[in-house]
């Protein structure tokens, strides 16, 4: 029974860190660093943000806090609905990609200049 | 015991009762009309409202594409074509002030200690060269009035700008607007040109100078009645005058104090101090606070405190550093939400709304450097204030005291330095084993291997943040018998501070020795000439 738990918790965890790998690995962090900016300045200039600027850095976050929040797509936190209800999956990913590779816990944690 | 303290309270009210006769017709009639010290001033700076006579967003020279910070510079060189050479010589540029003595030599102090001769490269963002290195000057550094990413702007440039995918040559092409908007937006320097630096030295926000630090950017008259944007809204190049690029007001090599010169005598002048506008009599004729100018910095009356809106560090502790906690490096902040402790730095101590400490200063600063060596046995004086009472040059001028306790090499008695910045730096490893030789190696100096730490100060002169007038140092904070300002500049006589029983007795008797004569020729007046009355009658 032990090793059946054992087996399937792996099972999850493996497929887990290769969906966040592979999500990452897909997108395109230079890319996705704009595409963020983009969404706060679309948003400034419809008026619902005082300031052009994304609110949350990508440090805001560890890489797993990332993950879990693109993979259930829960972006309230972010603000700016309507921007974030435009993006295809594509920028998504790069925007994935670009605050994954600088969270907190990255080897490279980033504050959005 | 009763009778001593009856006499000081006589005393003291006798004394402030001859204060305010000296000093109330100045408070009195300074209501009336402008003081001859800021009128002079006002005259000096009406017209300085700026002016250019070229639009560089016109030039064709900044109307292309760029890929790199030292296209831009080229593009400034075509026209301004003695920039360069000008720049190159200028202690901004080599970071060196006389032998051994400079950022780029062996110059150190008691917060990041030391460039290490620059090998150092975290200290190399203060350089103004682009991409962090001394090679093409970045002329933007100093006179951009638009700021942007520059590594970041080329980096993504040069990656997008090539690509098969629409989207990322749409964006390369907004990057570009951006560098060239950066570029054609140029000027005289800004506050906030010269605070990138000046502001932030020695890794943060008002760290260093106390009287320097970013609320100078956007200042209100109550913080700087020269720099408020609500009053004189003065830049730094408004004091900070520049010939061929050598930029007026470094106190340490060439000091203004030296000369003293106003603008009356010499309108073109490059060492500005409060005297070239105020002049050195800056009060009104009846004040008495023209006869201190002579001994007074017109800074210790009129900045009573440095740091009055951010904090300032007041001390930093090395020796505490590199210590973990569950393993790890960790940090704690302050009442003022800066950190007191961070393991790869130590323990430090910020305040806020400080006072001054004073001394004699002629407007030179001596320093040590990583070559000299040291007495550990007692609080060595990284940089202290040259001046005297004697010199007719110095003034009692108000200071920031920053303490430390540094590392030094036990054999050698000198100061070391270790590499702080990089993977194999302080910052990273925190580990004095393998830093501080790497240092001392780049240095080019010796290190023994044996490390100690000592107590340490280094001083800046505090000039800026001058207060509004009716928040000058008031006269009874100097001139007190204990716990005054000046409590601890010795060797002259301070009235209200210094005492001679003698003195004050012999003054007393003549004081109450005048009083009784005067009464009893009054007296002897009325008596008199009531009696000639009588008689006349």
């Amino acid at each position: 029974m032990f090793r059946k738990f054992l087996v399937m918790a792996l099972a999850i965890l493996v497929s887990f860190s290769f969906i966040s790998v592979s999500f990452a690995a897909e997108g395109n962090k230079r890319k996705g660093k704009y595409t963020y900016r983009k969404v706060y300045k679309a948003c400034h200039e419809r008026g619902e943000v005082d300031l052009a600027k994304p609110p949350i850095n990508p440090d805001g976050h560890t890489q797993a806090e990332w993950t879990t929040i693109f993979e259930g797509k829960t972006f309230d936190e972010f603000g700016c609905q309507e921007e974030w209800s435009n993006l295809g999956e594509n920028q998504l990913a790069d925007i994935y990609a670009y605050l994954h590779a600088h969270a907190s816990d990255s080897p490279t944690p980033l504050k959005c200049k | 015991m009763r009778t001593p303290k009856l006499k000081h309270g006589f005393g003291a009210t006798l004394v402030v009762a001859v204060c305010l006769a000296i000093c109330w017709p100045a408070v009195a009639s300074d209501t009336e009309e402008e003081a001859p010290g800021r009128a002079m001033a006002h005259q000096v700076v009406k017209n300085q409202a700026l002016w250019n006579t070229t639009a560089h967003s016109q030039h064709a020279a900044l109307n292309k594409s760029f890929n790199s910070g030292k296209e831009i510079t080229d593009a400034c060189l075509s026209c301004h074509n003695q920039a360069a050479d000008q720049f190159k010589q200028t202690v901004h540029w080599t970071w060196v002030a006389g032998a051994d003595h400079g950022k780029a030599e062996y110059s150190l102090n008691n917060f990041c200690i030391s460039t290490n001769r620059t090998a150092d490269k975290g200290c190399l963002s203060c350089h103004p060269g682009w991409g962090m290195k001394k090679e093409s000057i970045n002329c933007l550094a100093c006179h951009g009035q638009r700021k942007i990413n520059w590594g970041e702007a080329f980096e993504d440039y040069n990656a997008f700008s090539g690509s098969s995918d629409v989207e990322e040559r749409e964006i390369a092409t907004e990057i570009q607007a951006d560098i060239q908007a950066a570029a054609q937006a140029v000027g005289l320097p800004g506050r906030s040109n010269c605070g990138d630096c000046h502001f932030k030295g020695g890794g943060g926000d008002g760290v260093k100078h106390g009287d320097l630090d970013t609320s100078l950017t956007n200042p209100d008259k109550t913080l700087d009645v020269h720099m408020g944007i609500d009053g004189q809204d003065f830049n730094c190049t408004r004091c900070h005058t520049t010939v061929n690029h050598n930029i007026a007001g470094r106190l340490y090599t060439a000091p203004a104090a030296a000369h003293r010169k106003s603008l009356v005598e010499d309108d073109l002048t490059s060492k500005i101090m409060c005297e070239s506008c105020h002049t050195d009599k800056p009060h009104k004729t009846s004040a008495k606070a023209n006869d201190h100018t002579d001994k007074v910095a017109c800074q210790s009356c009129h900045i009573p405190q440095f740091a009055r809106v951010n904090p300032t560090k007041m001390s930093w502790d090395w020796s505490k550093a590199g210590k973990r906690k569950n393993g790890k490096p960790y940090k704690t902040k302050d009442e003022f939400g800066q950190f007191d402790y961070l393991s790869m730095k130590g323990q430090m101590k910020w305040e806020k709304n400080v006072l001054p400490e004073y001394a004699w200063y002629n407007g030179s600063i001596e320093s040590i450097s990583m070559k000299d060596r040291i007495n550990p046995g007692e609080i060595v004086t990284v940089s202290r204030p040259v001046g005297s009472r004697e010199d007719e040059n110095s003034r009692i001028s108000p200071f920031k005291v920053h303490r430390g306790r540094q590392p030094y090499d036990k054999i050698h008695k000198t100061l070391v330095a270790p590499i702080l910045s990089g993977p194999k730096g302080f910052f990273k490893t925190m580990d004095w084993d393998t830093t501080v030789p790497t240092g001392q190696k780049a240095l080019g100096l010796p290190y023994s291997g044996e490390l100690g730490f000592v107590d340490t100060t280094y001083v800046f002169p505090t000039t800026h943040m001058v207060a509004p007038k009716d928040q000058v140092v008031a006269c009874g904070e100097c001139h007190t018998r204990t716990g005054g300002r000046l409590e601890n500049l010795k060797g002259f006589y301070m009235p209200g501070r210094n005492y001679n029983k003698w003195i004050n007795t012999i003054g007393w008797i003549a004081v109450l020795g005048s009083l009784v004569g005067v009464t009893f020729h009054g007296l002897g007046r009325i008596l008199s000439s009531t009696r000639n009355g009588r008689k006349e009658a």
